[in-house]
């Protein structure tokens, strides 16, 4: 059996402690029908209290060795270890809890069905908590009316880094002094373009045009006049919100609702235009798989949403429908929206509140079970519409063990954003990032539930691979505007 | 093959002959193993082999194609700067390992190079060459990056100031180019994709250009481009800018962007007075997107309102490099097609049924394409 304990700092000086607590654990195993030989013992530190796993969970890994395209037998390369169960245990909750017991259960759950499946199983990035989140996203005022709580009261501090005015001053001055080198030199275009991807409520968008204005007062090089800003959103009510938040400058402002993946959709004709692509807080929202890399084979992690049987039951029965009748309502929630449903199921809802209740009790019960598939080829998976696979070798080529994300939304969105940048733009993202790829094989970096949406942390290494492929010096900083907190702003610029 | 060979070659030239810039597409799997020699992970003699292997499958899509006049696909080189900067005498590389084979070295200069031998070649760029010609049966057109675009990628520490290291290195090229003549080459083209980000510059540049060409007798191409280094512009602007002083540039053609910009830059080249040659671009090499053969036939159509067919080449923006295979081959196909009905317009015969190969990517329209078609 191979123990892998993630050495998060929660940990240090106490070790030992945990280690003998998970002796119940294999124990358990012990007791079934498993090969000892062949399990993995992974603990995580989940630091997310509201998350999609339980304290004990089961992962399959899967072994069959699959087909080429054209039906050459996959290569397995000597060596490689061929464990067949990966048992993870959330070490945030293991004080005082029956694990010997959890474990048994968790192993009989999955013979027995204990579990009520929302959907198949699937890689990660197209599983149902992404229409979860699209659905929050979409009806965030009915979300937030529910709890009574706004988005972004939840965040840390209660504000986004997003409406930080020194970081917008920053980045004019950064704009400014690359339009007076233009200027000099006869280069600069007449129409100035500014695109933000993820506008929300247009916070950040009035606190940038606002000091825009100023600055451009004191620089006096009417730089106001020519600029362009394009507030781009997934809903086009956001946009409508947003527009009323920067009223003074709507002479300056497009509005464009599109998918934040793929921005050139509908920005093509800004192609090579833009001197800032901005994002905050979109990429990590955005769908993602994982991949991992264990004892020398490469897989990708299914997964598949899921109901704890008994909280299922308790969910029906008020609605007068039973367990196994619930992932086709949870699908009709999901395409509907609760408005509508509470219209479409007026037996079961008394109106939409009842439905959002049920909502968010549903996505409160939430977990995802997973399992490992193998990959049959680095190129034969692909990570967005334009990226191969292979952008994945670099970080695993070291043939240790490590799981991460691959991000594909955000990477999708990421490449297609660089296509916008002027040659003397810049893409400046606001997000959690991991910015080591052994930061993996520390701290667990989600998913994560975040009211109604999903959080997950960015593989920075990745995208700063992709993005120096495609010629551009990709940099991660602390966000520099604020004393403490996880956000990290990543920029990137043509390196050459 | 002979210069006498090539020269014969040049002369039975097709009206608007099809020809490319330069590069052909780098596999994502040659990029691996290119990678892996910088990494200390594959022996010189493999590169090679791989290098000489790969031109030849690039020689044979361009013959399928249909291309009049081929290149060796310029895949010997990692870049448009190291093939030449690491091998001149003279400039400094501190750090020959790469992350990644596209990468540029960090170059320097500092002392004076050493005046080249004449004739001498000192980059061995007419082995590539021979190699090429033994190759194909088809005229073939040899590019390298001109002196100004290279010494934008070197620390000068040995001249008093820019100018006098453009000239340097231009005196270098210029025994490479007679190597060059020497070994067969008749159509050799100076490739300057930096210039366009220092139009005050253009004079130097052009003084240099005239120093490579000096006494080399071959049929000259200038390519001057907006930059394609990983599929994207390195600047934007107007060809404007080359004029007046491209006029004093001994050349005999022109080669420029123009598809992926649109055509408005083109009647400058009236404007000015330029009556030599001009390498028309109609295949936009920064978009996956392939071009049908009307749409390349209108192009090419158009420029027939200002170059007459005798002084029209048609080839691509610039290089194919940062296409796949299947669709650089896909738009070779269709500029060849395209070129091959205007011909048949101004020669009044039939348009060939067939063009070329099969082409492995359909060809696709979108409606800004169908409304300039």
């Amino acid at each position: 059996m191979l123990v892998d304990l993630r050495p998060h700092s929660r940990l240090n000086g106490k070790p030992l402690e945990f280690l003998t607590s998970l002796a119940a654990v294999v124990e358990a195993l012990e007791e079934g029908a498993e090969d000892l030989g062949k399990v993995r013992l992974v603990c995580d530190w989940v630091q997310y209290k509201s998350n999609f796993r339980e304290v004990v969970d089961v992962r399959r890994i899967l072994s069959r060795p699959g087909r080429q395209p054209g039906g050459d037998p996959v290569v397995v390369p000597l060596g490689t270890r061929d464990d067949a169960l990966e048992v993870a245990v959330d070490l945030r909750r293991t004080a005082g809890a029956p694990l010997r017991e959890l474990t048994g259960a968790v192993l009989r759950d999955r013979a027995e069905g204990a579990r009520v499946p929302l959907e198949d199983w699937g890689p990660g990035s197209r599983g149902c908590i992404w229409d979860f989140n699209a659905r929050y996203w979409k009806d965030l005022d009915l979300w937030e009316k529910s709890t009574g709580r706004g988005y972004e009261q939840a965040l840390p501090g209660g504000v986004s880094d997003a409406r930080n005015r020194d970081a917008a001053r920053d980045l004019i001055s950064g704009l400014f002094e690359v339009w007076d080198g233009l200027a000099a030199a006869g280069a600069l275009p007449e129409e100035l373009y500014v695109v933000e991807l993820g506008v929300g409520n247009g916070g950040q968008a009035k606190v940038f045009l606002d000091e825009f204005r100023a600055l451009d007062l004191t620089h006096g090089r009417d730089y106001y006049r020519r600029l362009h800003y394009m507030m781009c959103d997934y809903s086009q009510h956001v946009l409508d919100l947003a527009r009323e938040a920067v009223a003074e400058h709507l002479p300056h402002i497009s509005s464009f609702a599109l998918d934040a993946v793929s921005p050139c959709t509908s920005l093509g004709f800004l192609k090579y235009k833009v001197f800032l692509v901005y994002i905050s807080n979109v990429y990590d929202n955005l769908p993602t798989d994982e991949v991992a890399q264990l004892g020398g084979r490469t897989y990708r992690v299914e997964t598949r949403a899921y109901l704890d049987a008994a909280t299922a039951a308790v969910l029906a029965g008020p609605l007068g429908t039973t367990a196994a009748e619930l992932p086709a309502l949870v699908g009709r929630l999901l395409r509907l929206g609760p408005a509508l449903l509470a219209e479409a199921a007026p037996d079961r809802f008394a109106d939409v509140d009842a439905a959002v209740v049920f909502w968010r009790e549903v996505w409160d019960a939430l977990k995802l079970e997973e399992r490992y598939v193998p990959l049959a080829g680095l190129d034969l998976y692909r990570l967005a519409p334009s990226v191969s696979g292979e952008a994945l070798r670099p970080l695993l080529e070291s043939g240790a063990d490590i799981r991460m994300h691959v991000n594909n939304g955000a990477l999708a969105s990421f490449v297609d954003s660089l296509r916008l940048l002027h040659p003397y733009g810049r893409l400046v993202c606001h997000d959690l990032f991991v910015t080591d790829v052994h930061a993996y094989r520390s701290d667990f970096r989600g998913p994560g539930k975040y009211e109604g949406s999903v959080v997950n942390w960015l593989n920075g290494p990745l995208l700063a691979h992709v993005g120096r492929r495609d010629g551009f010096d990709v940099h991660c900083a602390p966000f520099a505007h604020r004393g403490a907190g996880n956000i990290v702003t990543m920029t990137a610029q043509v390196r050459d | 093959m002979g210069a006498a060979e090539q020269a014969e070659l040049l002369g039975r030239l097709p009206p608007l002959p099809t020809t490319v810039v330069g590069s052909h597409p780098v596999p994502e799997w040659m990029e691996r193993l290119k990678t892996d020699y910088y990494r200390g992970r594959m022996s010189h003699a493999h590169l090679l082999d791989l290098h000489e292997t790969a031109i030849k499958a690039a020689l044979r899509d361009q013959e399928l194609a249909g291309i009049d006049i081929v290149s060796d696909g310029e895949l010997r080189r990692d870049n448009d700067i190291d093939h030449f900067l690491g091998r001149m005498p003279g400039v400094d590389i501190p750090r020959t390992s790469k992350d990644f084979y596209y990468d540029y070295y960090e170059a320097a200069v500092t002392a004076p190079l050493p005046a080249p031998e004449r004739d001498g070649g000192p980059l061995g760029l007419a082995d590539d060459f021979a190699f090429t010609t033994g190759q194909t049966a088809h005229p073939v057109k040899f590019s390298f990056t001109g002196p100004f675009s290279l010494s934008r990628r070197v620390r000068n520490e040995a001249y008093p100031d820019s100018r006098e290291l453009v000239l340097a290195i231009a005196r270098t090229l210029n025994a490479e180019a007679r190597a060059l003549a020497g070994r067969g080459a008749r159509l050799l083209q100076i490739d300057e994709p930096f210039l366009a980000g220092y139009p005050d510059q253009v004079r130097t540049a052009v003084e240099a250009v005239n120093v490579v060409t000096e006494g080399v007798d071959v049929a000259w191409a200038l390519h001057v481009c907006y930059g394609n280094r990983h599929a994207r512009p390195s600047w934007e602007g107007h060809y404007d800018f080359l004029f007046p002083a491209v006029l004093d540039a001994r050349v005999d053609q022109l080669v420029l962007e123009f598809a992926r910009k649109g055509y408005a830059d083109l009647p400058a080249i009236g404007k000015f007075g330029w009556d030599r040659a001009v390498g028309l671009g109609v295949i936009d090499v920064k978009s996956a997107e392939v071009e049908s053969p009307a749409l390349v036939a209108a192009r090419v159509r158009g420029a027939l309102d200002l170059v007459p067919a005798d002084r029209l080449f048609v080839n691509p923006d610039c290089g194919l490099r940062n296409l796949t295979g299947a669709t650089a081959r896909a738009k070779l196909a269709a500029m060849v097609a395209g070129t091959a009905l205007v011909r048949s317009e101004l020669t009044g015969t039939a348009p060939p049924i067939t063009v070329g190969g099969a082409p492995t990517a359909q060809p696709s329209r979108s409606p800004r394409e169908e409304s300039e078609s």
